[in-house]
């Protein structure tokens, strides 16, 4: 079962083509990561899955079927346009937000103090808006996404402005959402934070979709043959089976030979009486992924422009 | 149907329940009670009680004196002192002990009606009524006469003019008929550049905050329009009562000093046409308003483009004139057919002539079908100006999607 189900959808802004035949789906209980550079898509794909623009072709399946006024109720958004009433004091805007949720307004009240002492908003409750700082008003942002327990949540760079201690809180926050059961799609540029985070991601690029399954085989599909090692004291001069071996930070880089094996390495290092305190397939950060599709995206983009330059010649 | 009725709420107590609209809602009725009582003061110290003398040359007073009834604060019951001769009342008016003095000719009342007025400083206009009045009262020749027939004489002739169709009486008392449209229409203008105002700022509002994207994907774009376009309507309507229930008291008070205030009343008809032509007017300019609201990105550029509205609406108060002399001319119906100008239109002419019912209705019609096509507009523009929110579009987009 699916939360979210996008099939082959298209949109296009003038002549450029934001948004190209883009499929994927969203099941409940998962971290969704959204990525991509920017301007490749991403914030349209959201807006036309929250029914703002509508795509000119392809289908949205959202909570069972397409969108319905019933269904905002149900969903979550945090916009990339950041906005909150300035004029008013938090708590008011907060609860107002959260009727137009479908909350009623005693138990939006109730919840929304909750959530403000939880995001040590509390005392400023009575404060404007426009009176509290950027990382304040980013996590009233927050709670309005999450104060009426949505189903689907869409957040777009939710660690903008927060310090580490919030930045650690709202990742707990997400995190028990989605052992609830929730959904959360979350685009963000920041890469560790979707390594901790996502359980799968979708990658576009120019409306296209790049990359798309779970982190782990996505990042075992990029890995290389490398081995990190952290030794207790040193390490022998050869080892079976390594081609080169690179120091990094204490660490040691074993990288292999076509026809070896990490788990020969670990036997060969232990039978030579290493004593090792750390031994790791090298994973290739998702940082260096992403720019490595995204490069090749922009050379294959390049080779076919100059194709198509010549051909028009 | 509830978050129609929250952003109602929202929206009516972000203004209502305000510093600002609380000095402003006062500032009018307390600005009218300031200009009154100053007028009330100048004219306190305006009026002299000091008595006025007389030289009757043609013996037609009586000798004995009859009292002239109650006066007011601001016009007290003067006192006529006779005097033999004018040396005499020269010499009085010289002493100060009267404010000025009439001559009254030989020939008076039979070859001349004129009487002279002497003095030093002209007294007020309220003098020679008086002095008129206690004429009418003391002229021996009037003695004679029956004394229903002289207090008739005294209370002079209200005449009521009837229509030929017998729809409409009017008469002199009923002086507000004239008066109560324009009254009405200033209210309207005001109020609706209050609430019309409100509802820009209000649409715009979610612009300059960045809730637009927040805002859509929790309610529709209509349910957010009607309850903007409802929630300041309201506060329009709420400054309008309290200054009606100023105006109601005011009248009452007013009432104890000029009895002629008493009077004041509406037909009924007029009354129900003045709702029926004001309140689809209200709508149709507040959607206007949300309208520009809309398609703008900031508050003093669309206060800017709003203004230019308000000019069509005080048109029937440059040409009250015209219209007030020829109600049924081509102008003055073409007027009360234009949505803008219709509502002050109609009520003026209704004023002053009997409007045949087609116009009212269609008056009225024509008022609520553009009410409902203003509504349809805003909600359009509201659409169309929130998708230009969104950063890749191009005016040219925008527009292109709404000919679709």
């Amino acid at each position: 079962m699916s939360i979210l189900e996008v099939s082959n959808i298209s949109k296009r802004f003038g002549k450029t083509l934001a948004v190209d035949d883009l499929s994927f789906e969203v099941r409940p209980g998962e971290i969704f990561g959204l990525l991509g550079p920017n301007g490749a898509g991403k914030t349209t794909s959201i807006r036309m899955i929250l029914d703002i623009f509508e795509p000119d072709s392809g289908q949205i399946h959202v909570l069972d079927g397409p969108m319905t006024e019933e269904k905002k109720n149900r969903i979550g958004y945090l916009p990339e346009e950041r906005g909150l009433y300035q004029d008013i004091p938090l708590e008011r805007c907060l609860t107002y937000l959260a009727t137009l949720k479908g909350m009623a307004e005693s138990t939006a009240k109730s919840t929304i103090a909750v959530y403000l002492k939880r995001f040590d908003l509390y005392q400023h409750r009575d404060q404007k808006v426009k009176e509290l700082s950027k990382g304040m008003q980013q996590k009233a942002q927050l709670i309005t996404t999450l104060v009426h327990e949505p189903e689907l949540v869409i957040i777009d760079e939710p660690f903008t402005s927060l310090d580490p201690v919030n930045t650690e809180m709202v990742k707990d926050l997400l995190e028990s959402k989605r052992d609830e059961g929730k959904a959360i799609i979350m685009s963000t540029h920041q890469m560790n934070q979707v390594e901790e985070l996502c359980d799968r991601i979708l990658l576009i690029d120019h409306g296209r979709r790049v990359l798309y399954g779970t982190l782990k085989e996505i990042q075992n599909h990029f890995s290389s043959r490398d081995v990190m090692v952290t030794p207790l004291e040193n390490l022998p001069e050869t080892i079976e089976g390594v081609h080169e071996v690179r120091k990094m930070n204490g660490r040691f880089r074993l990288i292999l030979k076509d026809d070896a094996q990490p788990n020969r390495i670990l036997k060969s290092l232990i039978n030579q009486g290493v004593e090792l305190v750390e031994f790791e397939i090298a994973v290739p950060p998702l940082n260096e992924i992403f720019i490595q599709v995204v490069q090749k995206q922009e050379e294959g983009d390049q080779v076919e422009r100059t194709q198509k330059e010549d051909a028009d010649e | 149907m509830s978050k129609i009725w929250q952003i109602i709420k929202y929206e009516y107590r972000r203004h209502v329940f305000q510093k600002k609209f609380i000095i402003s809602l006062l500032s009018l009725p307390l600005a009218v009670v300031a200009m009154v009582l100053v007028a009330l003061i100048i004219a306190y110290f305006a009026t002299d009680s000091t008595p006025v003398g007389y030289v009757d040359r043609s013996g037609v007073v009586r000798a004995e004196s009859v009292p002239q009834g109650e006066g007011s604060l601001f016009e007290p019951v003067i006192e006529f002192q006779a005097y033999q001769n004018t040396d005499q009342a020269q010499t009085a008016l010289d002493a100060g002990e009267i404010q000025a003095y009439f001559l009254i000719p030989e020939n008076y009342p039979g070859a001349s009606l004129d009487i002279e007025l002497f003095f030093f400083e002209e007294p007020g206009s309220g003098i020679r009524e008086q002095f008129i009045k206690y004429l009418r009262e003391n002229l021996d020749t009037l003695e004679t006469i029956d004394p229903i027939v002289r207090d008739r004489l005294q209370s002079g002739s209200n005449i009521t003019i009837t229509s030929l169709d017998g729809s409409r009486t009017m008469n002199q008392d009923q002086w507000f008929m004239i008066f109560t449209p324009f009254v009405a229409g200033l209210m309207f203008f005001i109020v609706v550049m209050t609430s019309g105002g409100y509802l820009l700022q209000a649409v715009v509002e979610e612009k300059e905050n960045r809730t637009m994207e927040i805002m859509v994907t929790s309610v529709s774009p209509s349910q957010l329009m009607t309850g903007k376009i409802i929630g300041n309507i309201a506060v329009g309507l709420t400054q309008l009562f309290v200054w009606l229930i100023f105006g109601w008291i005011a009248l009452k008070i007013g009432g104890f000093f000029w009895p002629v205030l008493q009077d004041f009343s509406l037909p009924t008809n007029y009354v129900l046409v003045l709702f029926l032509v004001l309140l689809p007017s209200f709508v149709m300019v507040a959607a206007i308003m949300s309208a520009i609201g809309s398609t703008m990105t900031e508050t003093r550029e669309a206060q800017q483009i709003s203004s230019l509205f308000s000019l069509p609406i005080m048109i029937p108060y440059y040409l009250a004139s015209p219209i007030m002399m020829n109600p049924n001319s081509i102008l003055a119906i073409a007027l009360s057919f234009f949505p803008l100008t219709a509502p002050v239109t109609i009520l003026v002419r209704m004023a002053v002539t009997v409007v045949p019912l087609w116009q009212i209705v269609l008056n009225v019609l024509i008022l609520i079908l553009f009410a409902i096509a203003a509504i349809w507009f805003a909600g359009r523009a509201f659409r169309m100006g929130m998708l230009r929110y969104g950063k890749k579009l191009s005016i040219k987009e925008v527009l292109g999607k709404a000919v679709e």
